[in-house]
């Protein structure tokens, strides 16, 4: 009897130290859950309960120098349709009745879309204006999902098109301005937390609270003047038009401080006709800073300015042009296989002569020609901020492979290659007295915490300003040097020089033996407010007196009348008191 | 005397005694009815001032979204694309042939930056400085000479 009573208190015992042991472990669970990892259970559980989503933040706007808006962003609605809710033939018709007036579609055409597929989500419309998409919210169709988005807009329409780029689907700059200063224009987005049910959708008048609110984009204010930008692309089509070329490039710059007031590019894109799906990727590029090109004869004015700087020539130095210069194996003629005899320095800019521009580099030296060339920019990205500008391609002495007959070839502009925001880069600072500034086509960064403003920026003296102020005055004799110049402007003292490239590949590569015809100027010479480079490639053979300084001849009144330079000589009706 | 002598009368059963456990169960189910009634007072206000807040968000947003157009509107309007077009059909202009120069001793006008979200409300009009923003019970108290 005892010993079965004393088994029996055992196994109570037993059971009970089992329970107690359960029950410790279980409360000592429940402590651990409830005070040590209760920030992970609690993150856990409000994951499960409240859903997370990413709010995009307003894009800024592109604005140019005058603050007019060049692209901006406005409200508007993506319209999804719920697959599985128009699977009822009547249901989807109804719907489809409804939502399709609004959006510009059949509505047949609409159900036999959505009803393609059994399931999932279908995107019948992007960027519906805000006005509609508010009205279509309050309509009563199944399956409608009225998403909130934004839309880039072009108040001045294609304008600098090539310049500013474009958005993708997610708002993200892809190309231009947008993509180079994605950063500052994007903002960064905010996080929304909801409240959502068992199935993981959201409780439509659940709870709801930003996260993180979204910092709204800043504003970018270009140097791009907009009346300046729409002139130079005028123009340019015009002449690409009436020239038969196969597509061009014109920068204008400020000498003084290398802001971009213009710079147009073609062939191009339009903005208000992109198509993502264009095989030809290659159009979506800014080519005045992505494309380099053999300068040509505009390079004369660099060589010319290193062989005055370093003392071997003045203007008047003269040398005996016989017609061609002897390198090694290699004949350099002259481009009009001209024998000119005695030629002074001036004219061999005038006249453009190769075995002028030889002899000056040889008076040089490749050593000093090459380290000057340098400390004009070329053959190393100008630093502008705007995205894929290559160094260019320069082949020193330092090369192997390099010869006598590239440093004849490179003084007039030939085996060496530089984007055409370089060239303009480098001729400008010979007009801003021997200083090369850094060009630069942003202006002020404007946010919500304050506004940063970009200064010019001087890179180095690359000649003396005594140098610079003689090889402007021969630029400008150049132009007023030669009666019927086709860049003389009237009432003005413009200088310039042209420049012409054969055998050039062109049309990306469709064209191998093209030509390129260009023109760099300035004006007023005495004090320059704008220097132009005028770039036109063609098929067949053209010069850049005849093409492309009558561009120039054609801007450049517009252009100082606007920027508010008064002709010499010029008709003054009245004066304001 | 007399009634002194009257025996006690019974305590009444039905009715409970004073700090009896039954006015405790009434009481603390009281108690719990008016926390849950200011519960769901509380509730009710909460949702209410979450819908109210929904609402003025969205009214924000939505008038934002009407700014954002209305700066496109603008920009549209004084685009030169338009101006250009607007001179030369509505109203029959041509481009000039000959440019005349008038000296104007005047500076040039400021013109105000778009989009202006970024910059300081210029055109709103001025609050004097005292009693700005003070409601009517501090303005009162200020009153007040001590």
């Amino acid at each position: 009897m005892f010993g079965q009573r004393g088994r029996m208190n055992l196994r109570l015992y037993a059971l009970a130290a089992a329970f107690a042991v359960a029950g410790a472990l279980l409360t000592a669970r429940i402590a651990y859950v409830q005070l040590v990892d209760v920030g992970h259970y609690k993150q856990e559980a409000r994951a499960e309960h409240f859903g997370q989503q990413e709010v995009r933040a307003p894009r800024g706007a592109i604005l140019d120098r005058n603050g007019y808006p060049l692209a901006t962003t406005v409200d508007a609605w993506d319209i999804f349709i719920d697959r599985s809710d128009w699977q009822d033939i009547a249901a989807a018709r109804t719907a489809a009745d409804a939502i399709a007036p609004v959006i510009g579609r059949k509505p047949e055409d609409l159900v036999n879309e959505v009803r393609a597929e059994a399931s999932g989500l279908y995107l019948a419309y992007s960027g519906l204006a805000f006005d509609e998409g508010e009205r279509l919210q309050g309509v009563e169709a199944p399956g409608l999902r009225v998403v909130r988005t934004e839309k880039r807009y072009w108040p001045e329409g294609d304008l600098a098109s090539t310049l500013i780029g474009f958005v993708g689907r997610d708002h993200g700059g892809l190309t231009g301005i947008e993509a180079d200063f994605d950063a500052q224009l994007g903002g960064s987005p905010g996080t929304i937390y909801f409240e959502r049910d068992s199935i993981g959708n959201r409780i439509a008048l659940g709870k709801e609270r930003y996260g993180r609110e979204p910092q709204p984009g800043g504003d970018i204010r270009l140097t791009i003047d907009r009346y300046v930008q729409r002139l130079v692309e005028g123009e340019l089509e015009a002449r690409i038009a009436s020239t038969g070329a196969l597509g061009g490039t014109i920068i204008v710059m400020e000498p003084q401080t290398g802001a971009i007031l213009a710079m147009a590019s073609r062939p191009g894109f339009r903005l208000s006709q992109l198509d993502f799906n264009d095989p030809d990727e290659g159009l979506f590029r800014n080519r005045a800073v992505t494309d380099v090109y053999e300068p040509g004869s505009v390079f004369k004015t660099l060589t010319a300015a290193m062989a005055i700087d370093t003392g071997h020539v003045t203007p008047e130095s003269t040398y005996d042009d016989i017609g061609a210069a002897y390198i090694g194996e290699s004949t350099i003629r002259n481009w009009d296989y001209s024998v000119n005899g005695v030629t002074t320095v001036t004219q061999v800019l005038q006249r453009s002569l190769n075995t002028g521009a030889v002899w000056l580099a040889q008076e040089v030296g490749a050593d000093a020609f090459y380290q000057y060339l340098r400390a004009f920019g070329i053959g190393e990205p100008t630093h502008s901020g705007l995205g894929g500008e290559p160094g260019g391609l320069l082949r020193t002495n330092e090369d192997p492979l390099w010869a006598d007959v590239d440093l004849a070839t490179n003084s007039f502009g030939q085996g060496v290659a530089a984007t055409p925001l370089q060239v303009i880069t480098a001729i400008a600072s010979l007009v801003n007295g021997g200083r090369l500034m850094r060009p630069y086509i942003v202006e002020q960064e404007i946010t919500a915490t304050g506004t940063r403003t970009f200064e010019p920026v001087v890179v180095r003296q690359v000649v003396s300003e005594e140098t610079a102020h003689t090889v402007a005055d021969m630029m400008n004799l150049v132009v007023e040097g030669i009666p019927g110049h086709l860049a003389s402007v009237r009432g003005y003292h413009v200088g310039g020089k042209t420049g012409t490239t054969t055998g050039a590949t062109l049309a990306d590569g469709a064209v191998l033996d093209g030509n390129i015809a260009s023109f760099v100027g300035f004006a007023p010479a005495n004090d320059p407010r704008m220097i132009m480079l005028v770039k036109l490639d063609f098929k067949e053979d053209r010069l850049g007196g005849q093409v492309s300084a009558p561009v120039f001849g054609a801007l450049a009144p517009s252009i100082l009348a606007y920027l508010g330079v008064r002709p010499e000589g010029s008709q003054l009706v009245s004066t304001s008191r | 005397m007399a009634a002194l002598q009257r025996p006690a009368l019974p305590f009444p059963r039905n009715v409970p005694k004073p700090g009896g456990a039954r006015g405790w169960l009434i009481g603390a189910v009281a108690l719990v009815i008016v926390i849950a009634l200011v519960q769901v007072n509380q509730f009710s206000r909460l949702t209410s001032t979450g819908y109210e807040i929904e609402s003025l968000r969205r009214e924000r947003d939505t008038k934002a979204a009407e700014n954002h157009k209305l700066e496109a509107e603008v920009g549209r309007l004084s685009s030169l694309a338009r101006v250009d077009m607007e001179a030369r059909t509505r109203l029959k202009m041509e481009p000039a042939q000959r440019r005349l120069y008038i000296s104007v001793n005047q500076p040039v006008p400021e013109r105000r930056a778009l989009p202006t979200r970024y910059l300081a409300p210029q055109d709103a009009p001025a609050v004097p400085a005292d009693n700005a923003g003070r409601s009517l019970w501090q303005r009162l108290v200020d009153l007040l000479p001590f």
